[in-house]
């Protein structure tokens, strides 16, 4: 800070006030852009700083520094804020908030124009954090938008002493941004990415998606599932059938009478499949979740690149949680069976019931089981008991108490997919079934605009697995007895109400149909190739235009090559901006002339005329005269004569051209 | 610091040969013009570095983009900063009365053909910067920088340097213009002797009161002609006009102004001595003459009195150009 003492110099030019204004609305959008996980304290202080400073600048103070005594109170009051939220915020929040800290500091210690720069590099840092931090395609405008203002801001830091109006360095700065974006756009496409990180982001707390390992049916009354995507699907051919659209989540084994549990995980060898029938190839764009399961179609063939493994219940994990959307290709088999016996293990683990709970349902299951032939008409017996028995699909069901099952069974008979789901499993297994509960989704909207498959929150679903002998396990959907369209069509097309019920009829509607699914299909390009244009489809695009990806000097070549034709490209757009381009031929040839001579330092002087000129310079270098007499004489001709003959200018115009001036 | 400038120097040396001196009117090329970024473009160079890093580590899309925009637009700037000095035409390079040791005025005459401003210009000779400047498009502006000159006599117009940090104030481009002018430096106005008595004077020496007195007769603007020490600084401080002090001398009786009634001081001492004096007689207004040896002018006043006197204290066994 010693050099800030010193005072500016005098030929510093003074920071105009629409300069100042400029900064300070590009850094208070910046902020606005980071809201959402700044501390709460950062917009309001931001705000605060920068209307002292306007007041400021507005009184011809844009380059003073507050008193000692106001400046000492802001940093002590920006440090205690800091020290306290600091333990409260994720890397980048705590970072970005300290940022904002830092520049409202600043804003009342500016003193020489190049704290003003110091500001702009700040709010430039503050972009990349909200950058680093969302993505969302509705966001794109909003940070091209701040990006102007910076380079506007910069570029009445640039203008010197000249006050010029905000929306000519708008205007201006935006045509630099033009001329900026092809080049920009081929570094983002060429300039080489990386595998993986140097050192990686710290997890923030974001649950973003509806998977969850724990189920607890008993204790929802209004299942809400928001509307957002939770994954989307690409098929290679054709999508399957939507009965067929299982999107395999977390598999829960452990149940309390009240609440369905991942449970120990135990490492046992998965029952090997066989899969029959054609493969389903399929890319799928997950959304982060707290949890690293990937989500498949059902049954899917162990992936051959080791990004995920596979656990003995048929899950996909990946090795670590992430905080942004992943994408992964996937084969699936709509049909699979497995020949081997279960492990005397998992059929303890999958037919494990707590004991004294759920009586009545216990009871029940002896039962059915003591009339059912075997197996498989015990489980024909229960699916018949919840398509006679009186039961109703619905979203608000009442509250179960503990026992919930006997709850659900006997009084309420009530309920969404999780009830039912959990009903049966419980039965299967007090019939010494071994089963268990699936979450996941099932269904899916097919957007026919971008070809893909969107599955929803709100096509969350539970359903039950029951192993038997000679076929391993079998998917078996209680909720498809009781409300067959539930499999068919979106839940709350299905029952139509709520703010999401109302969102699934309009996206029925034939023509707003149409712009959701375009707003989407973009969204959906948006997240797939530009946000998720990584290391590996990077690799992808180089190759298909016949690069190597691994060989770094043909992409260096590439990327040299791009470059001297963006800097030719600009070159020529600032040349033609830059020179003055008179309609009249004659003159643009006098003009070219003059710019030839120029540059053997023999220029017309304004008050030469063109004789006169040809003279001096005939008398400076005599060499050039039997050149340059005859052209000055033609050009006086066809200026000052009568009526020019257009074939002469164009012939004094080509004569101009191949002029070839010998220097000394 | 002296490291520093010492490489300057060498670099301006280097492009004194490499473009040889210049002729007027001078039409800015390509060539001749160099560029650097400035302090706050190596700081946004190396923003832009740590912001590809952090894009690169997290492999985050978005924030590629925001890193490749920010290149491309600086380099933008660059050309920008460069096509902002290039085909600018200097017409005319005057100079004021140059006095050995006192700033003097450089004035030049610039156009700028293009349809677009020119903004953020600087002109500096020497050590002295001057304030920035824009040119309007189309348009043709006088601009002025000072010079020291060190030594009395015929002397070459120091190298001038006129820059820009348009459009952003990323980059600085500047151009070094060297002029065959030369300009002839008149002798410091310095010694303190009271100026010689006229024979008409001797008879009436009580009657005219002090010589030299004069009265303030208010402002006029500059001509280049002025001396600086006149000039309305407090004035032009504010943001004023560049303007004189005028005065009216009482008119007073002539003076002989003579190089050999300075016999006890050297060559030098004396010639100052004189250029104070016709300093002061043209102020006062009355007609003086001066006698060197080998030389004599005779009895007048004006500017064009003044301007003799000076000139030929200036080259004072000096061999003529």
């Amino acid at each position: 800070m010693n050099s800030a003492r010193k005072p500016a110099a005098l030929s510093e030019p003074e920071v105009t006030q629409t300069t100042v204004l400029l900064a300070l609305v590009s850094l208070l959008a910046a902020t606005s852009l980071n809201v959402h996980h700044l501390a709460l304290w950062c917009l309001p202080l931001a705000l605060l700083g920068s209307a002292w400073r306007a007041w400021m600048s507005r009184r011809g103070r844009a380059r003073r520094a507050a008193s000692k005594t106001l400046r000492i109170t802001v940093t002590l009051v920006l440090i205690a804020l800091v020290v306290l939220n600091l333990r409260s915020l994720s890397g980048l929040a705590s970072g970005a908030s300290l940022l904002v800290a830092m520049i409202t500091a600043k804003l009342f210690e500016i003193r020489r124009r190049r704290d003003w720069y110091f500001i702009c590099g700040a709010t430039l840092f503050l972009l990349l954090a909200a950058c680093l931090d969302a993505q969302q395609l509705w966001r794109l405008p909003l940070y091209a938008i701040n990006f102007w203002l910076i380079a506007a801001t910069l570029h009445g830091l640039g203008a010197g002493n000249e006050p010029l109006s905000a929306a000519r360095l708008m205007r201006s700065a935006g045509r630099k941004l033009l001329l900026a974006v092809p080049l920009a756009l081929l570094l983002f496409l060429i300039f080489p990415r990386l595998p993986g990180a140097f050192w990686s982001l710290p997890q923030t707390e974001q649950a973003t998606t509806g998977l969850s390992d724990e189920m607890t049916p008993g204790g929802i009354s209004d299942l809400s599932e928001s509307d957002a995507t939770a994954l989307r699907v690409r098929f290679e051919g054709s999508p399957p059938p939507p009965q067929l659209r299982y999107w395999r989540g977390p598999v829960l084994h452990d149940f309390d009478g009240y609440t369905w549990r991942r449970g120990v995980g135990v490492n046992l060898p998965a029952p090997a499949l066989t899969y029959r029938g054609q493969g389903i190839h399929y890319e799928v764009t997950l959304e982060p979740n707290k949890y690293r399961t990937l989500v498949a179609l059902e049954r899917v063939r162990p992936p051959q690149v080791q990004f995920a493994v596979m656990s003995s219940d048929y899950q996909l994990f990946r090795p670590h949680p992430e905080n942004s959307a992943i994408s992964y290709t996937l084969e699936s088999f709509t049909d699979a069976y497995s020949a081997e016996a279960l492990s005397p293990l998992a059929r303890r683990i999958d037919t494990a019931l707590p004991p004294k709970r759920n009586p009545r349902s216990l009871a029940l299951a002896q039962r059915l089981r003591a009339t059912a032939s075997d197996d498989r008409a015990y489980i024909d017996a229960v699916l018949n008991l919840f398509r006679t028995g009186g039961f109703s699909y619905t979203l608000t069901p009442p509250l179960l108490d503990l026992d919930s099952v006997d709850s659900f069974l006997f009084d309420t008979h009530q309920g969404f997919c999780g009830h039912y789901a959990s009903a049966f499993v419980m039965l299967m297994r007090a019939a010494g079934i071994p089963s268990r509960v699936v979450t996941g989704y099932q269904g899916g909207d097919w957007n026919s605009i971008g070809h893909y498959l969107t599955v929803r929150q709100s096509h969350a679903h539970a359903w039950g697995e029951v192993w038997l002998d000679g076929q391993g396990w079998v998917r078996v959907d209680p909720t498809g007895v009781v409300a067959p369209q539930r499999l068919t069509r979106d839940l709350y097309e299905l029952l139509g109400f709520g703010a999401q019920g109302a969102a699934a009829r309009l996206r029925s509607a034939p023509w707003i149909g149409h712009l959701v699914q375009s707003w989407e299909a973009m969204n959906a390009w948006w997240q797939d190739d530009v946000i998720g244009f990584n290391f590996i489809k990077q690799s992808s695009f180089l190759s298909s235009l016949g690069l190597h990806p691994e060989d770094w000097r043909s992409v260096a070549l590439m990327l040299g090559a791009g470059s001297a034709l963006w800097f030719a490209w600009l070159a020529w757009t600032l040349r033609a901006h830059w020179s003055v381009r008179p309609r009249d031929p004659l003159a643009r040839s006098w003009l070219l002339l003059g710019r030839k001579l120029g540059r053997l330092g023999l220029a017309r002087a304004p008050h030469e005329g063109p004789i006169a000129w040809g003279e001096r310079i005939a008398g400076k270098r005599p060499d050039l005269a039997p050149q340059m007499r005859p052209l000055v004489r033609r050009y006086a001709a066809l200026r000052y004569g009568p009526d020019a003959d257009p074939l002469e200018v164009k012939a004094f115009g080509r004569a101009v051209q191949a002029l070839r001036l010998a220097r000394v | 610091m002296a490291l520093r400038s010492s490489i300057r120097e060498r670099i301006a040396r280097w492009a004194r040969k490499r473009q040889g001196s210049d002729a007027l009117p001078l039409i800015l090329a390509s060539r001749r013009i160099y560029i650097l970024p400035t302090r706050a473009g190596i700081g946004f160079g190396v923003l832009a570095l740590v912001m590809l890093l952090a894009g690169l580590n997290y492999a985050n899309s978005l924030a590629l983009l925001l890193t490749f925009l920010l290149v491309a637009t600086m380099l933008v700037g660059m050309h920008d900063c460069h096509a902002t000095l290039r085909s600018l035409r200097v017409l005319e390079v005057r100079t004021g009365e140059c006095f050995a040791g006192a700033p003097a005025a450089l004035q030049l005459q610039l156009e700028n053909d293009a349809p677009v401003a020119r903004l953020a210009l600087q002109l500096a000779c020497g050590e002295d910067e001057a304030p920035a400047f824009a040119l309007a498009p189309a348009s043709q502006l006088a601009v002025h920088c000072h010079f020291t000159p060190t030594r009395r006599g015929r002397e070459r117009l120091p190298r001038v340097q006129l820059s820009t940090s348009a459009p952003l104030g990323l980059f600085r481009a500047w151009t070094w213009i060297y002029l065959e002018s030369e300009v002839v430096v008149y002798p410091q106005p310095e010694g303190k002797r009271p100026l010689p008595h006229s024979a008409a004077l001797r008879i009436g020496l009580d009657q005219s009161g002090s010589s030299g007195e004069e009265e303030w007769a208010g402002l006029r603007p500059y001509q280049p002609a002025d001396g600086l020490r006149r000039v309305a600084w407090k004035l032009v401080a504010r943001g004023g006009p560049f303007l004189v002090s005028h005065y009216q001398g009482a008119s007073g009786p002539s003076r002989q102004l003579d190089f050999d009634a300075l016999a006890d001081l050297d060559t030098e001492a004396r010639l100052s001595q004189l250029s104070a004096w016709v300093l002061e007689c043209d102020q006062s207004g009355a007609p003086y003459g001066l006698r060197l040896p080998g030389l004599e002018i005779p009895l007048g006043g004006g500017a064009a009195q003044r301007r003799a006197t000076l000139q030929a204290l200036a080259l004072f066994g000096i061999a003529p150009a």
